[in-house]
């Protein structure tokens, strides 16, 4: 979130797309409620379900799934039309605006209507709502990612919000929602296939920087590589490290993958599952660590599998950091029961076994504060070395001085600090950034300008224009030694800048300046190394409309996608929809989480939400004669089906197909219940809804599209 | 003092179950009985609403009038409370009850019902105030420890509001009167009929 969730208060109208706060997010909603009854807020909701924030919306949009992207750059353009968008912000803080503004023109409101059904005179609606109750906050989730054009969808939300001016200011902002406290904090620790920790990539000079963080030797770290040229490339991801292990997709690795370890990760939350079940088969080692035996222990028929009960979060101590980037303690209630063993005990045994424990715990003495330490010493990008252990604990027991409006501490030990000193906290005296980008603030008390990340000019290769990549002059945080944009920091410690000087002078040089360490640029709506410079909408890979896929196609294949060729044009049959009619997108209930192991182990929870089912309209089911709770098969183009039972609900349309991920346990009609270690199945299983869910990459992210495939349906 | 209510406000309630998980958890409940529960109307349609419903704590409770052996009764302070010890099981409370709100346990040979179960308002019962008795027969007693009753407590938008009726009808008369125009005011038929 570039703002918080606090901070949502103060919108004057919000919008959610691919977002069900309600069930997915509900602490959320006493902050989304209160805006909509203090301001008078409108809040719109445009989703293909009508879900349960749906019903505490004032305008509900019912979308096709995988055409958010059209939407938004239909908003866009009517914004543009009529003169709403903000002029100023957009002549001072925004780059590649012409050659955006450009593209958008093809998207009016009839096209929009074409492709996504949400009619023209909606658009328009929705485009006045947004443009005469600013500022507007913008939330999206999984609902918007999770698309072969996902990375396209989440530029085009960015971009609206830079068109309307709504981004650095309180009530706006772009604001991801992120599941449990420590989604954010993974994120940041890149626990990802691309990056080293705090998004400093895989170049040679990332692998430096870390070695010097962690005081390990460079040519040490190198030496355990096969090869250098591994060092440098982006590894499998986790949506499809099982062609890994298949081999019945061409790898572009040296060997197959033949051991795993899934440390607290919901099996069943993965795409195309019974493959993924294959694959687990055949690795030569598995291990499991988890609270409780995840739905992959119950599907491995070998004796390649390991499981370490760890303890819950409850039973461990540490940092971790919430939605709104705000980094919190931890502390242990109780000691971890029935022999399970924390996270970091776990590691440290593994850690000695494998024979570098010496480097691995060079700086890490005291556990887990020292682990804190480290984050703070090494990731400078995002401003993660203000938040010591002390200080975070500080805050945790001052809870009660800080302000829900501001999050702000009024008085008390954290005087003037922001609430989890959300980052970037540059200096251990920096309050943290409560809003990013804000230039209405000193940088020293949480102000932020742009950043200067994509160099100092560029030319754009569809105009031909060359732009200044800083920000223009007038636009500065009070304070501000230069009065307009300025470069990053560097040299200021020769050889290094303020991402890779780990004496921090240069950070707190640029602070004493007035200035941000990172420099005063502009937002880009154009980049230039994404395939599409520019959002433009493609049809899904398996779309009901195969009509549109001429006017609007997929990408061509890709042959080195993560190290695994990925299909995208050659997956896109125009003649799929005609056996398999329904779209299939899947969600969340408020009574599970993730792939449901911890949830479906409650007993209260269990009783709540006991099945496995699947959302159809009345009009579908009773034109294929089916009762409500009646049991169905659901079949997927791949062969991945499930049975489960119908639930019969104008939630969802005559076209689409609903079901939550959060089941696991069965398989393919089979129940694995008895598969569990004796005494540890969970109280309720149900067929995983993601053994349907279809083929389908983000062409950047390799993110499945869980949201847009193809199903269908019968009795069963 | 006025006396102590439950009002669960429709506009601010999410339907995540939260209130019904905070009271079987907190007062040890049995699967299948359920104090508190969370009704959805027109669910999936345009108008949605959900509403949390427990005991009501009537001023003039029926399960009091019809209860044959008295074993139900009225503190000062408005919550109904039962003595288990008394109770038999007879079911004429749940029948005269507008809400639901008495269970019994099941799985018992025959169908016996046992002693009535229901919403305490978290104030435990007549067995001594903090007694092993009182937890296991009633569950928690925080209204004696001066803490609002865990549903409410636990309530992510705070729609469901418990305590002082004087208290909870000044925060929800504040809460509509800043309602009281723009997109609010007109609710759904604002939202779904078109101009």
């Amino acid at each position: 979130m570039t703002n918080s969730l606090n901070d949502m208060r103060h919108a004057q109208s919000m919008i959610f797309i691919g977002s069900n706060a309600a069930e997915a997010h509900p602490v959320s909603m006493q902050h989304i409620l209160h805006a909509k009854e203090v301001n008078n807020a409108p809040i719109i909701v445009v989703d293909p379900r009508y879900t349960k924030l749906a019903a505490k919306a004032t305008e509900f949009v019912r979308i096709r799934p995988g055409t958010d992207c059209i939407f938004i750059m239909g908003l866009v353009n009517e914004i543009l039309q009529k003169g709403w968008e903000d002029k100023e912000f957009i002549r001072t803080r925004v780059a590649g605006f012409p050659e955006m503004a450009e593209v958008a023109t093809k998207y009016t409101p009839e096209e929009v209507e074409k492709v996504t059904g949400i009619p023209a005179a909606q658009t328009r609606e929705v485009a006045e709502i947004l443009a005469k109750n600013r500022p507007t906050s913008l939330t999206w989730c999984m609902g918007g990612t999770q698309h072969s054009i996902g990375s396209s969808i989440t530029r085009a939300f960015c971009i609206l919000q830079l068109v309307l001016g709504n981004m650095g200011k309180s009530g706006g902002g772009t604001n991801i929602f992120r599941g449990h406290d420590n989604v954010q904090g993974a994120t940041d620790m890149c626990v990802l296939s691309h990056t080293l920790p705090a998004y400093y990539g895989l170049s040679d000079g990332a692998w430096k920087h870390w070695c010097r963080v962690w005081d390990v030797d460079y040519d040490y770290i190198k030496g355990r590589f096969k090869e250098k040229k591994w060092m440098n490339a982006k590894g499998f991801t986790l949506s499809r490290w099982y062609e890994g292990v298949l081999g019945e997709e061409k790898i572009e690795q040296y060997t197959p993958i033949k051991a795993m370890i899934q440390w607290g990760c919901g099996s069943n939350s993965n795409s195309q599952y019974n493959r993924v079940v294959k694959a687990y088969n055949k690795l030569e080692l598995f291990v499991i660590v988890d609270p409780f035996p995840t739905m992959a222990a119950a599907t491995c028929t070998t004796d390649n599998v390991y499981i370490l009960p760890c303890s819950s979060q409850y039973e461990t101590s540490g940092s971790v950091t919430s939605t709104s980037r705000q980094i919190q303690w931890r502390y242990k209630i109780v000691e971890p029961i029935n022999g399970c063993r924390d996270d970091y005990t776990i590691m440290k045994d593994l850690v000695e076994r494998l024979g570098f424990a010496d480097e691995f715990y060079k700086n890490i003495k005291e556990v887990p504060e020292d682990i804190t330490r480290e984050i703070n010493k090494g990731s400078l990008t995002i401003g993660y070395n203000g938040q010591t252990p002390e200080r975070i604990k500080k805050h945790m027991d001052n809870w009660h001085t800080f302000d829900i409006e501001t999050l702000e501490a009024k008085g008390g030990p954290c005087n003037g600090d922001y609430y989890g000193m959300p980052w970037p906290c540059w200096t251990e005296e920096h309050p943290g950034t409560p809003i990013l980008y804000d230039v209405s603030k000193p940088v020293a008390k949480g102000g932020l300008p742009f950043r200067n990340r994509f160099g100092l000019e560029h030319k754009y290769s569809m105009s031909g224009r060359t732009e200044d990549m800083l920000a223009a002059k007038g636009v500065y945080n009070p304070g501000s030694e230069v009065k307009g944009g300025y470069p990053e920091f560097k040299d200021v410690v020769p050889g290094t800048n303020w991402k890779t000087d780990l004496s921090q002078k240069t950070i707190k040089e640029a602070i004493s300046r007035g200035m941000a360490p990172f420099g005063n640029a502009r937002a880009r709506c154009v980049v230039w190394t994404f395939p599409d410079q520019i959002p433009i909408h493609r049809e899904p890979l398996h779309t009901p409309r195969p009509d549109l896929i001429p006017e609007y196609p997929t990408y061509e294949d890709q042959p080195n996608q993560y190290r695994v060729f990925t299909k995208f044009k050659s997956e896109q049959n125009p003649d799929l929809a005609k056996d398999f009619p329904f779209v299939l997108t899947t969600g969340r209930m408020v009574e599970h989480m993730g792939a449901g192991a911890e949830t479906r182990s409650n007993k209260y929870l269990c009783e709540l939400q006991p099945d496995m089912y699947a959302e159809i309209n009345p009009v579908v089911g009773n034109n294929m004669g089916v009762r409500d709770g009646e049991m169905i098969w659901i079949e997927s183009p791949e062969g991945g089906k499930v049975k489960v039972k119908a639930l019969f609900t104008e939630r969802v349309d005559e076209k689409t197909i609903f079901m939550p991920f959060h089941f696991g346990g069965v398989l393919m009609g089979k129940s694995l219940a008895g598969e569990y270690p004796e005494g540890h199945a969970p109280y309720v299983v149900g067929e995983p809804a993601n053994v349907c869910t279809n083929y389908g990459y983000d062409i950047v992210t390799q993110i499945q599209a869980t949201k847009d495939g193809l199903c269908k349906i019968s009795r069963a | 003092m006025g006396r102590m209510k439950f009002l669960c406000d429709v506009e601010r309630c999410i339907d995540c179950s939260g209130c019904v998980v905070a009271c079987k958890e907190g007062n040890h409940i049995p699967v299948g009985v359920n104090r508190r529960r969370v009704i959805t109307i027109g669910s999936g349609q345009p108008g949605e609403k959900s509403i949390s419903v427990s005991c009501m704590h009537c001023s003039d409770a029926p399960c009091i009038a019809v209860c044959p052996v008295d074993c139900i009764y009225q503190r000062e302070d408005g919550i109904v409370l039962h003595n288990k010890d008394t109770c038999i099981g007879c079911g004429y409370c749940f029948m005269a009850c507008p809400f639901g709100a008495p269970q019994f346990p099941t799985g018992q040979v025959f169908g016996a019902r046992g002693a009535m179960d229901k919403c305490t308002f978290c104030a435990g019962g007549p067995a001594e105030t903090f007694s092993a008795k009182e937890m296991k027969l009633y569950g928690q007693n925080r209204i004696a420890e001066g803490k609002v009753p865990l549903c409410a407590g636990m309530c992510a938008t705070k729609s469901l509001l418990a305590g002082d009726s004087d208290e909870v009808a000044d925060v929800y008369r504040e809460r509509n009167f800043k309602r009281g125009s723009g997109a609010n005011a007109w609710g759904w038929s604002k939202a779904y009929t078109k101009k």
